[in-house]
């Protein structure tokens, strides 16, 4: 009986085909996740939690769609940061990743010094900005930068540095230009390895913007939560962060997306085609 | 045109001092044009280094080696490499790897389309010229290998355990269509193996190499009729090739 009907299904393609496919393959994540609202919801009624402490999931899409307005603008503002920042760390870090990994001296100065500042905590130096350049966008998006750009350009170093001794020596034995080599070899072969680094800055990239408003700013949703906090209306803090889940799912969903159509041959996308 | 290689006293150290490791030599060779030598021996006996030399990506820490009567000093563009892990790339299909041989020597693609189908189906890959590797099994991509070193038609070969990692089966198999692409083109091929069988099959002559540091211990011409089938296989002659190659390594305590 199963496979006669999954045999029916098949053919209804269409443009359902891909919700279908979805909603067959996770449907216990979709339960999963109904469920957990239901339950926040039932709890907050069974044990009456004051809404200032815990509201329900329904007080938070109420209230937080009477401010939509404001939200939909700090989201903007964050989302702003957080990719102007991430954009100019990609830019940024790939070829000095790439300069490292070739170059000796590179890799006897300035490699141990980002190894030592990769264990600081980035987000350390951010009161020093906003203290140096004030509340405007600028010491954010260098905040975003700051948290982004290590693992970019250590994944890069590693990446442009660790094609296998067959392929170097097959290249060289080919008596092809270092242009040709790096373009047709040595830049595919890093992509793997470089998407590492991107995908592990573009979940930073959010956080990093977000607490950056935290410790100093006059918009963006980072500003918004502290402020909706302490007036006690956690329910539009959680509508923020509903926004900043969204926001990040966005920006780590695009890179994501981006890696799929770069390295489809790659071993990581294989089992999602 | 198939050219010859001079091995003339050629040693390699590794390292210098208390910590240099004697890897190979000093051995001498001389591999006429078109002829298929084996170089049999146990691992670590620098049998591997012996070709890394040949092609010029190792310097000679003395002696030399030349190919047509060139002294080898940096890669030789002319001859094709092929070792035991394939340099196929993920990224290209059998038909992009094959055609990036082409590609980095900055050969005109277009030029050996006939040439690359040629080989797909000497080789039975002419139905996957379009599938990635991954997609393929283990004797299908060494395979594919060998197009993309065969490609640009050099005329010396250095094979480095090409097979060494794929069952007996299709060792059996890729090797019979590897006498056969020699058979066709009498290319000058150097061959390292650990299979003293395979070795005799494929050779017109067997270096056998001794223990580290390698030296090439004794020559032997293997005198069997081609192709080598079966037939020959299963021979008297060939059994007793294979029991003199044991013999010495059984002499070296690696037997």
């Amino acid at each position: 009986m199963a496979m006669a009907s999954s045999e029916k299904a098949a053919p209804t393609a269409g443009i359902f085909a891909p919700v279908v496919r979805l909603v067959r393959r996770s449907w216990l994540f979709v339960l999963f996740f109904v469920g957990f609202f239901v339950a926040w919801e039932g709890s907050v009624l069974v044990f009456h939690i004051p809404p200032y402490i815990l509201p329900k999931p329904s007080d938070i899409v109420v209230s937080g769609w009477v401010d939509i307005d404001k939200l939909v603008y700090y989201t903007w503002i964050t989302g702003s940061e957080s990719v102007l920042g991430y954009l100019v760390a990609v830019t940024i870090a790939v070829p000095l990743g790439l300069a490292i990994a070739f170059s000796s001296f590179l890799r006897q100065t300035i490699y141990p010094f980002f190894v030592s500042l990769e264990m600081t905590p980035k987000i350390a130096f951010a009161p020093l900005f906003i203290s140096w350049l004030g509340f405007g966008l600028l010491p954010k998006v260098i905040i975003v930068f700051l948290v982004c750009f290590f693992p970019i350009v250590l994944n890069a170093i590693l990446a442009f540095g660790s094609l296998s001794e067959e392929l170097e020596r097959f290249v060289r034995a080919t008596g092809a230009t270092q242009w040709r080599t790096f373009f047709k070899v040595r830049l595919p072969a890093a992509m793997p390895q470089c998407f590492v680094g991107f995908k592990y800055a573009a979940i930073n990239a959010t956080v990093g913007a977000t607490i950056a408003e935290f410790i100093g700013s006059d918009q963006g949703l980072g500003f918004y939560i502290q402020i909706v906090t302490g007036n006690m209306r956690p329910d539009l803090a959680f509508a923020g962060i509903f926004l900043l889940t969204l926001l990040g799912l966005a920006v780590f969903g695009v890179v994501t997306l981006i890696e799929r159509f770069a390295i489809p041959w790659h071993i990581s996308q294989r089992r999602a085609r | 045109m198939a050219s010859g290689i001079e091995i003339s006293s050629a040693m390699k150290v590794y390292g210098e001092g208390a910590d240099a490791v004697h890897a190979f030599g000093p051995s001498t060779l001389t591999v006429e044009p078109g002829e298929f030598v084996s170089l049999v021996g146990p691992s670590g006996c620098g049998k591997s280094t012996v070709m890394l030399m040949t092609a010029g990506l190792l310097a000679c820490s003395s002696g030399s080696i030349s190919i047509e009567g060139r002294t080898v000093r940096g890669p030789q563009t002319r001859v094709g490499i092929m070792f035991q892990d394939n340099t196929l790339v993920p990224w290209r299909t059998v038909r992009g790897n094959i055609e990036l041989q082409l590609e980095l020597r900055g050969l005109n693609v277009r030029s050996y389309r006939a040439k690359i189908e040629h080989l797909l189906r000497s080789v039975g890959l002419q139905d996957f010229a379009n599938r990635y590797p991954y997609e393929l099994s283990g004797g299908m991509q060494q395979r594919a290998a060998f197009c993309q070193t065969l490609v640009h038609g050099p005329g010396i070969l250095l094979l480095d355990e090409p097979l060494g990692k794929l069952d007996a089966m299709t060792r059996e198999n890729i090797r019979r269509d590897l006498q056969a692409l020699w058979l066709d083109e009498r290319s000058t091929v150097i061959f390292v193996t650990h299979s003293i069988e395979e070795a005799v099959q494929l050779s017109t002559r067997v270096c056998v190499i001794s223990p580290r540091p390698g030296r090439i211990e004794k020559v032997i011409d293997i005198d069997l009729p081609w192709p080598r089938d079966l037939a020959v296989k299963r021979s008297a002659r060939f059994g007793d090739y294979a029991g003199e190659i044991e013999e010495i390594f059984h002499g070296y305590g690696v037997l």
